[in-house]
Order: structure tokens, then sequence, then C-alpha cells
């Protein structure tokens, strides 16, 4: 009897070891990938292998994933492989956005490199807020004027052209006015670094990923869905849709510093036009924000400012023109022009040397626009690839005073009935 | 049956109660076996191992999840290796609680405790050879709890981590007492200490005199059965390193946050939970240190069993002992599971 408990036990050893490799077999076989930007093997596509790449200009052979979102490259188990990644599932939040994105070779750099972006949007008024803060600061009597002082973090821009180059970090709980209080707690969600409100229609990443990863697109069933869902794509391609999300969703009301959120949600883009303003004309809803607006205006100059209407400057006449003159243009004859690198990123046109671009005031190329050889302009949407022809103001039966461009002022002739 | 190379280390036949489970626990027998486990998985671990600060972590997660069977063959060193400290302590408190230790088995008493250092030494350099965030612990109170030695905590702590701070001397140090001087140590010990066995009669029991049973079982009977242990131990063994991977943590870099809340090794919690009382010499040398003398010194200085006591649980002859050495371990336990204990 005693001899065959030696051989039970060799069996069940043998079972065991037969379990132990068909178990092994189980496991998912590691799948390589070296990419050449850092020469250093990574086994992410493991698990990986089903995610799109984020963008054709961060191509996955050439970045990999470790490059930005850091983490431990040989590690096949997902809390280890994980543990390390730069701020979470977005690298781009502004709390890591330098080690995930920045270097001089990639996104902070030179204004000349065109490469200073997280320089820009981390001073950008979007990120550091300080307009509604300093709004806030002045109308409840905590500072004498509108000059901001504050903003969502301390920031320092010695070289800043606008008068302003520092702000320091406004902490609500330090603050002991009521209403500068409330508004610490109940107005602070639509900063770059803020997380949304709860509620789909709110739902962003934060950082640079809060305008340049569309959410819409997402499982939008439940906010715990939504922040779950891996939306891994990084575009210029931006939809009104996204800036939506901060935007065109409701208003603060300064009597209960409370933010009341928009009730009439929209049923078709028409009704889903810029809230805020009461009267809009066409290119107001038909196109999107990126369309017209640029770069600079939604991402900074580098520059402190103490409000947006700072640093917002298209007006009607950017594109259009007044009656005495034409929209400004440039003719692309430089290959290395910004226009060029712009279109590559966003290829909803097919912009050639020799082609005549619309540029803002501050020379920004309106990349997406083009004069056509019988003197009318174009627009193509840089979300929708759709194709606007418009003409300039000059020639046109307008009656407008040039000098003034205020929305009121040519609402009050172009506005749409819904 | 002609007795073969396995049989030949064996007597031809011993009293049968000095091979009984519950007199014996297995608990030597399994450690020798762990020994064994321990050798060779390290010895295929070490084809993979780099002892350098930059690829250390690296070339443990590359042999955990890229080489086939990688990971099995590391979580057999890590579970052996936490078994062969756990039935190190259950063996010296067998030991200590049937009165085995008196003479003439008080020297081979000392060779044992000396293993029972060798196998928490290892434990320890074994798992600092990991170098990445979970070692802070022992990287840095480890370590300068030597330091805290009067007069020659200095240079000791040069000589252990070769330098001002630990780096990759420390590294190439400990990975060299894991692989060959603590080894090399615990080899020429066990084989005194099972030669001592022999020499001094084999597992204590009462003179022939003094026996109420004269049963002997053979050579072939007491190797199946440590055939059998072992059997049992490798399918545990096997079972658990399938299921419960040994911990690995982020290699340590200089930019990630380092971790607050750093524990000891579970060994040495008891010494992590001593040193929240204050100084740490006092705490984290001197009483380990005395525990361990008394420990060490438990024939020499205590009332030892009669031999006719001897082959049984708790005999009176050694009360005094027992007690000691339970309020030890109590309180080595105690201090452990405060250790564990979320910080309120």
């Amino acid at each position: 009897m005693r001899r065959y408990f030696l051989l039970a036990a060799s069996l069940a050893l043998l079972l065991a070891l037969l379990f132990v490799a068909w178990y092994e077999k189980l496991h998912p076989k590691p799948v390589p990938l070296t990419p050449t930007l850092t020469g250093q093997v990574e086994y992410c596509l493991t698990c990986h292998s089903d995610l799109a790449q984020i963008s054709n200009s961060h191509p996955v052979q050439t970045f990999g994933c470790v490059l930005c979102h850091s983490g431990e490259p040989l590690a096949l188990d997902a809390n280890l492989a994980h543990s390390t990644m730069r701020g979470g599932s977005n690298p781009s939040d502004f709390s890591v956005v330098q080690a995930s994105c920045g270097s001089d070779k990639c996104h902070s750099g030179t204004p000349e490199s065109y490469s200073n972006h997280i320089q820009r949007a981390t001073t950008s008024i979007q990120a550091t807020y300080a307009g509604a803060i300093a709004n806030i600061m002045f109308t409840f009597g905590v500072q004498p004027d509108l000059t901001a002082r504050l903003g969502i973090f301390s920031v320092q821009v010695p070289g800043s052209t606008s008068g302003i180059t520092a702000l320091a970090a406004f902490d609500p709980a330090q603050e002991t006015n009521p209403y500068v209080k409330a508004f610490g707690q109940n107005c602070l969600t639509c900063h770059l670094s803020a997380q949304p409100m709860p509620g789909s229609v709110y739902f962003r990443f934060t950082g640079c990923a809060a305008c340049h990863t569309p959410t819409q697109s997402a499982d939008r069933t439940s906010t715990q869905q939504l922040q779950s869902s891996q939306i891994h794509k990084l575009t210029t391609s931006i939809s009104y849709t996204q800036c939506d999300t901060c935007h065109n969703r409701g208003n603060y009301d300064l009597r209960s510093i409370t933010f009341t959120p928009r009730q009439d949600l929209p049923i078709d883009r028409l009704h889903d036009y810029y809230q805020p303003i009461a009267q809009f004309t066409s290119c107001e809803w038909m196109l999107d924000c990126v369309d017209c607006h640029t770069r600079t205006e939604a991402m900074g100059d580098g520059n402190l400012y103490s409000s947006k209407l700072d640093i917002q400057y298209i007006q009607c006449k950017t594109c259009h023109g007044t009656l005495t003159e034409l929209p400004q243009t440039r003719p692309l004859t430089d290959p290395n022009d910004l226009a060029f690198r712009l279109a590559l990123i966003n290829p909803v046109v097919d912009l050639k040397l020799g082609d005549t671009i619309l540029v803002t005031g501050k020379n920004e190329p309106l990349w997406n626009t083009c004069v056509l050889p019988d003197g009318i302009y174009q627009l193509v949407g840089k979300a929708t690839g759709e194709v606007f022809p418009f003409k300039p103001v000059m020639g046109s039966a307008c009656t407008q005073n040039g000098t003034d461009q205020t929305s009121a002022y040519c609402h009050t002739c172009h506005s749409v009935t819904r | 049956m002609r007795p073969n190379f396995f049989h030949h280390l064996h007597p031809p036949t011993i009293p049968a109660r000095q091979a009984r489970l519950r007199y014996t626990l297995a608990a030597g027998g399994l450690a020798v076996f762990l020994g064994l486990v321990l050798l060779v998985t390290g010895l295929l671990e070490m084809l993979y191992y780099i002892p350098t600060p930059i690829m250390a972590s690296a070339s443990i997660q590359t042999l955990t999840f890229l080489v086939p069977y990688g990971g099995l063959v590391r979580n057999l060193h890590f579970w052996s290796a936490q078994f062969l400290v756990i039935v190190s302590i259950v063996h010296l408190f067998r030991v200590i609680l049937t009165g085995s230790y008196a003479p003439p088995r008080r020297l081979n008493y000392l060779l044992g405790m000396g293993l029972l250092v060798l196998a928490v030494l290892l434990d320890f350099t074994g798992y600092v050879l990991r170098w990445d965030e979970g070692i802070h612990w022992a990287l840095v109170t480890g370590t300068n709890l030597v330091k805290s030695i009067p007069l020659l905590g200095p240079s000791l702590y040069t000589l252990l981590v070769g330098g001002a701070l630990p780096g990759p001397a420390t590294l190439i140090r400990f990975y060299g007492w894991h692989i060959f001087g603590l080894t090399l140590a615990a080899g020429i010990l066990v084989a005194w200490h099972i030669f001592r066995v022999r020499r001094d009669g084999g597992i204590a029991v009462p003179p022939p005199a003094f026996r109420l049973d004269h049963i002997r079982i053979t050579r072939y009977e007491l190797v199946r059965r440590e055939v059998l242990a072992m059997l049992l131990a490798a399918i545990g063994l096997l079972l658990l390193s399938t299921f419960a991977p040994a911990p690995l943590a982020p290699a340590i870099t200089a930019n990630f946050p380092r971790v607050e809340t750093a524990r000891a090794p579970w060994f040495f919690l008891w010494v992590q939970q001593m040193l929240k009382l204050g100084n740490p010499f006092f705490w984290g040398v001197v009483v380990p240190l005395a525990v361990l003398l008394l420990l060490s010194l438990i024939p020499y200085i205590f009332p030892i069993a009669a031999r006719p006591e001897l082959g049984r649980w708790f005999p009176r002859g050694n009360r005094i002992a027992q007690v000691v050495s339970v309020f030890v371990l109590l309180g080595v336990l105690v201090l452990t599971v405060l250790a564990l204990m979320p910080a309120s």
C-alpha cells in the first residue's frame, strides 16, 4: 500500500508539471518592438496590438509606446507594466507633459523652430485660467484691477511682452472672500489641468489631449465608461464638439457662483451654435472653431495674459476684409513656410508652392484657405474637409464701418434665423 | 535490493521514532530539499541576471516575462527561499521544544543556528539583487543600521556598501555574497551539520535502555519517506510558483518618486517595527543580536532535558528554554503583525 504513495506522488508531480507547462502556454506570446527613436525593445504590443496608431505624425515603429507613456517596457504583468506610466493613461497632462511630449526635438523648443508648444500651451489663458480668476478677484473686491496675478499653477515668463511676467498659484483654501472660495470650489472645471465635470457632454482629457484627443466618438453611455475608454488619437483636426466640452455647455452665474448647465440639448449642428452669443452668422455654426481661430489664439503665444480678449484677435475682416481693404494674403514661395507644415499634419488641403493663402493680422497662416483665380476665396473645414467659398466685403453691397468689428455690429445684418 | 548512492548516504537502519513525521516535522529534510531547489534555480537565474544597477531590474523582468519558464524558475527560487527560512525556524523550534540540543548535540545546534542566519542573509541579499523600487528599506534603512554601530559602523558600512552611498559597488558585493560567499559557507555548514547528525547518533531519541519500542526502519524506507516528502513539497512549490508570482517593482530611476512606505522583507519586519521605538543601534542591532545570542546559548545557559526524556515533545527538563524560546517567537510574531498593520 505504502509503495503506491510514492507512485501516486510521482504521478501527481508529473501532472503538476504538465499543468504548469499548459499554463505557461496560456500566456500571450511576447510581441517585441524596437522603436527607431529609442532603440530599446519594448513589449507593450503584446497586449496593445489592437490599439490604433495615435497619429500619422507619431508612427509606432518610430516612437513606440514608452517614449511618450513611460512605464516598464519589459513587463508583461499589467500592474507592473503600467505602474510607472507618466500621467496615468494621459501623458499629455501638464504635470508630466514636459517629460512626455517635450525635449527640443519634439514639442518644446523655440518659437523659430515652431516647437514651443508646451511653453505656449502651459502659459496660455486656457491653462492658467488667469482671466477668470482675475475677473472674480476684481469683481468681489479682492484686487483693484483686472490684471492677472494668479493662475491655476505658478508660472514665470521672464521675457513676457504682455507686462505680466509671473503668476502665483491660486489656492482657494487660502482665500477668505466667500465668493472667491465658492469660485474655487464650483468653477475650476474648465482649465486644461482640471478634471471635467461629471457627465458625458463634458468628457475630455487634460493637458494637450483636452483638445487634441477627440472624445466625442467614445462610448458615452456613462462617465465611467468614458473614463475607461481608450481613445488613442491625437489630431489637429479638432471638431467643434471638442471645444464644446468646455465652451458651449452652460454658463456661470456670478450671483450664486455656480455653473448652470445648458438645458437646450442641441438637436442638430444649427442648434448647437456657440451659445454665449445670441446672434450668429453662417460661419459661426457651419464651420468648426479651429477653422478660424488659430493655434496662437487657442494655445497662446508664450506670454501671460489677463484675458482671452488679449490674445483672441480673429475678426470678420480677417477673412472678409473691409470695404476699402481686401483680407491679407501671402503667396507661398518658401517651401519651409509654416503653412506647409500645418497642412501636412492635417492634410485636408493640398497646398503647393505658388498658392496664395490668407493670413491673419499677425501674419499667421490660415493654411486651410486660399485665394482662387477669380478673386474669391475658399476655406476647407479642418475637421470636415468641407469646402466653403466666400467673398470679400470689398465690392459688395455691405455698408459697414470697417473699423467696427464687434460681433453685434456685423450680426445686425448677418445673422441666421433658426 | 542493492543500496544505491542515495541509500548509502543513510545508515542501514535507524530507530523508527527518529523518522516519525509528528516528531521531526520533516523540517530538516525539507530544508535540504529547498536548498537543492535554490541551488538549481539560482544557477539558472545566473544565466540571465546582470548585476549592474541599470540592468539588474531589466534583466529580472526579461527573465520573468520573456524567457520561457523563466518566471517559473524565478518564482520557484523565491518561494523556496521563503520556505527555507520558515522550515529552518520550524526545525529550530522542533529541536528546542523536544530538548534535542542536549549534549552531544550542542555543537550541531550552533551549526544549525549558523545555517538559519545564513538562510536569512541569503534571502536578504537575494532580495536586494532585485534592485527595484521594492527594496528601498534594505538599501537605505538596512544598510544604515550597520552605520549606526559605534566605532566599527562606518567601516563596516563601507565594507558592505562599497562606498559612501549604495550604488554599483553595493550591488556587485551583494551579488558576490549571495552567489558565492554565503552559498559556499552554507554548503560547508550543511555538510558539517548533516555529518554531525550522523556522528551524534542520528536524530535525538532516548538511549536503547529507555526506549519503549525497539522498532527500526531500513534505509530503503527512510529514503522512500524522504522522496515522498520531496515529491509533495515539489508539487506544492510548483503550484504556488505558478499562481503566486514573486514580487517585482519598477526599476529604480532618478525621476520616479520613491515609495514613502518602504517595507522591510517579511523576515525583518519585526526589526523594522522595533526601529519605531527609537535608537536605531539599540533596537536595530543590539536587540536582534541579543535575540540571536539568547537563542544560540539555549543549550549552554538553561537546564537541559535528561536523556530518557528525549525523542518526544515538551520534555520537562528544558521547560525554561521552551518558555523563553516561545516568548521570543511570539514577540517576533507580534512585532511582525504590528508592522504589517496599516499605519493609523
